[in-house]
């Protein structure tokens, strides 16, 4: 018996079906099937597949699952079914990737902007960064000022896509 | 032979722990001092003793002198090592140290300010005959730099007077970027070191980095061979080797001369990095003296066998410099950041859920974190560095990728992957590594997730955990399967299938 189950992962949705009944594992996935034999040790799952083993470290988080594998860490976030993926942002937003400093901000609300263009100048970690536009849009809103502290993921300029909204 | 009672560690992270490791083995009591914003962090608990000293704004804290000098004389320490960055390169801070009768690890303030000082450091190499990037001082207003610019010829650098560690730098390339440069490295510098002098010289590439390690006891100096740090980002060393793969002895001869040449002029005590720029066409060129110990110092202490920290302490109670060992092999060191290489490395936070260091011959880790604490953005972003000592390059090499693949940092976005990306690069194999290398080449993140992984991910939602070893009970285990039922809903049980 095989059941669904879809992550997000580098903002792509990655499907799976799924049949998990210890100590087989088996994930169906564009087309093909992987399988191993598992068994799970604290944090670590150890996968025998064929002559070879391999050990990952797997953790869930807040927003989804961890995995290690081979020194490289996979963040696979949960895709609630109830809230699909959404195709395309009616706004983009650039928020704070960092808790930092606002330098400088060069954004204006009612102008446009092009993809790449400079938006706000931050400081964290005693270095500068520079925020530029995700796409080509009108700049909806600027909320944040030179000298503001700003937190992880706060909201920092709104951009409209083109033809959704005229710049002035 | 030690005559210090006591050592308070004015840092924190991996170096606050590497110094509390030497005090340890040297049986000196140490105290360990943070941050509120470092309360979680393992160095608040390294100490024989610890003590908080302010908020997470470092000026208020790992910075605030008269603070660290009072905590100091409260708790009894005689002795202050100040790791490196915060304090460890202000010569007012070893001043104060000597007033209050406390010894700094570290330079006098009067052999600090001749070296430590790029601008000072530049004259007193033009003295003495070593060879330095065409370059000019002062550096107050754009219609200077244009016109110096102009003298030297593009591209040229905007350099912080005060201090280094990449700060306050800025690369520019033609008349047009002078004042924006300009007015961006006056402002970082400022942020930095409190002080916004920036100077202004050629661009040579492509370039190495190769510095020299330097132990001098107030009168004579020697030098322990080279490090190789080309590899960086933003001015930020990410991959440290030792022996350099591009330098002829005759080179490596000469550069350590100037090292100790230098050292000596500046009757200079303690540990000092001496830093050039190597040329493609063999020629080197002096940038500047760290008068402090580095972080990538392990990749020395590896192939010579000695402990650089203890050195330190030593040679400030009057000790002499310890004889020189014949070096071995070769070390490789990498820095784990908590940053994303491929979104312009974007400093990353969050909570370290799982934590697996590597092991085996040859490897050494220097950590500042531990598994359940919470990582933020109000420092530095680096992590641990992995280290990795064969008999050669390629054994070297080897161990340190093997080493990477084996360690695993759940919970906390870092540049782990773009460290293995590196290290199985065939340039960097061959020992192609030059300043430039890794910002001008394109790295991509990995477009797929490998089987395994997806394996392990479906493994992990479905199947019940078992308990680490396979039996008995984990309650004491940090887990946050514990508390919160699959994606933070509360659950019935700990363990529930899902969804």
């Amino acid at each position: 018996m095989s059941r669904p189950l879809t992550f997000r992962w580098q903002g792509r949705a990655v499907d799976l079906e799924l049949e998990i009944r210890a100590p087989h594992a088996a994930v169906t996935h564009e087309g093909r099937r992987i399988e191993a034999v598992f068994r799970r040790d604290g944090d670590w799952i150890e996968l025998r597949r064929g002559a070879a083993a391999t050990r990952c470290a797997a953790i869930a988080g807040s927003r989804g699952v961890w995995v290690s594998h081979e020194g490289r860490a996979y963040h696979l976030e949960r895709v609630h079914r109830e809230a699909p993926a959404r195709t395309g942002p009616a706004a983009a937003e650039v928020r704070a990737p960092m808790t930092g400093r606002i330098v400088s901000v060069s954004a204006r609300a009612g102008n446009a902007s092009r993809e790449g263009e400079l938006l706000v100048t931050m400081e964290a970690m005693k270095m500068e960064f520079r925020l530029t536009a995700p796409e080509d849009g009108a700049i909806l809103e600027v909320a944040c000022e030179p000298g503001d502290r700003v937190e992880l993921g706060q909201l920092l300029v709104r951009l409209a896509p083109p033809g959704e909204a005229e710049p002035r | 032979m030690i005559p210090f009672r006591k050592v308070l560690v004015a840092n924190r992270g991996e170096i606050a722990l590497r110094v509390c490791r030497t005090l340890r083995e040297m049986d000196l009591p140490s105290i360990t001092v943070y941050s509120e914003a470092d309360r979680g962090a393992p160095h608040a608990r390294a100490g024989d003793e610890s003590t908080s000293i302010g908020p997470a704004d470092p000026a208020r804290s790992y910075l605030d002198m008269g603070r660290i000098l009072e905590t100091a004389r409260r708790m009894g320490a005689d002795a202050i090592h100040p790791g490196y960055g915060f304090l460890a390169e202000r010569a007012e801070f070893s001043r104060a140290c000597r007033d209050a009768g406390i010894a700094f690890i570290g330079p006098s303030p009067e052999s600090m300010e001749r070296l430590g000082d790029k601008a000072a450091a530049r004259r007193a190499a033009i003295r003495l005959g070593v060879p330095v990037v065409p370059g000019a001082e002062e550096i107050d207003s754009p219609e200077r730099a244009l016109a110096e610019a102009a003298r030297i010829g593009y591209p040229v650098l905007l350099k912080a007077a005060g201090g280094g560690g990449g700060r306050g730098m800025r690369r520019v390339d033609e008349p047009g970027g002078i004042q924006a440069a300009l007015e961006g490295a006056r402002r970082e510098a400022e942020a930095a070191f409190g002080d916004a002098r920036v100077l202004l010289e050629k661009c040579v590439h492509p370039a190495r980095h190769v510095e020299v390690q330097i132990l001098a006891d107030g009168k004579d100096a020697t030098a322990l061979g080279e490090r190789e740090c080309s590899l960086q980002r933003r001015y930020q060393k990410v991959i440290e080797e030792s022996p350099s793969p591009a330098l002829p002895a005759t080179t490596r001869e000469a550069m350590e001369r100037a090292a100790v040449a230098l050292a000596r002029d500046a009757g200079y005590s303690g540990a000092a990095t001496v830093e050039f720029l190597l040329d493609p066409d063999g020629s080197f060129y002096f940038l500047e003296v760290n008068a402090r110990l580095q972080v990538e110092h392990p990749v020395t202490e590896a192939r010579f066998g000695l402990d650089l920290v203890r050195a330190q302490l030593e040679i400030a109670a009057g000790g002499p410099i310890p004889s020189r060992p014949a070096p071995r092999g070769h070390a490789i060191e990498a820095r784990l950041n908590a940053e994303d290489p491929y979104k312009g490395y974007l400093p990353q936070a969050g909570r370290v859920l799982l934590l697996a260091w590597p092991h085996g011959e040859g490897i050494r880790v220097d950590a500042g974190i531990a598994e359940g604490q919470t990582l933020q953005t109000h420092y530095d972003s680096l992590l641990a560095k992995v280290i990795a000592h064969g008999r050669d390059r390629e054994e070297a090499r080897a161990r340190l990728l093997r080493a990477l693949r084996e360690t695993a940092l759940l919970g906390v976005v870092t540049n782990q992957g773009f460290l293995i990306d590196i290290l199985e690069d065939e340039a960097f194999a061959r020992g192609e590594t030059f300043t430039h290398t890794l910002e001008s080449r394109k790295w991509t993140a990995p477009g797929t997730v490998p089987d395994e992984a997806l394996l392990a991910a479906a493994v992990a939602v479905s199947a019940p955990r078992v308990p680490h070893g396979g039996e008995g009970d984990d309650a004491d285990r940090f887990s946050p399967w514990r508390n919160l039922g699959p994606w933070g809903r509360p659950a019935p049980a700990a363990e529930g299938a899902w969804p």
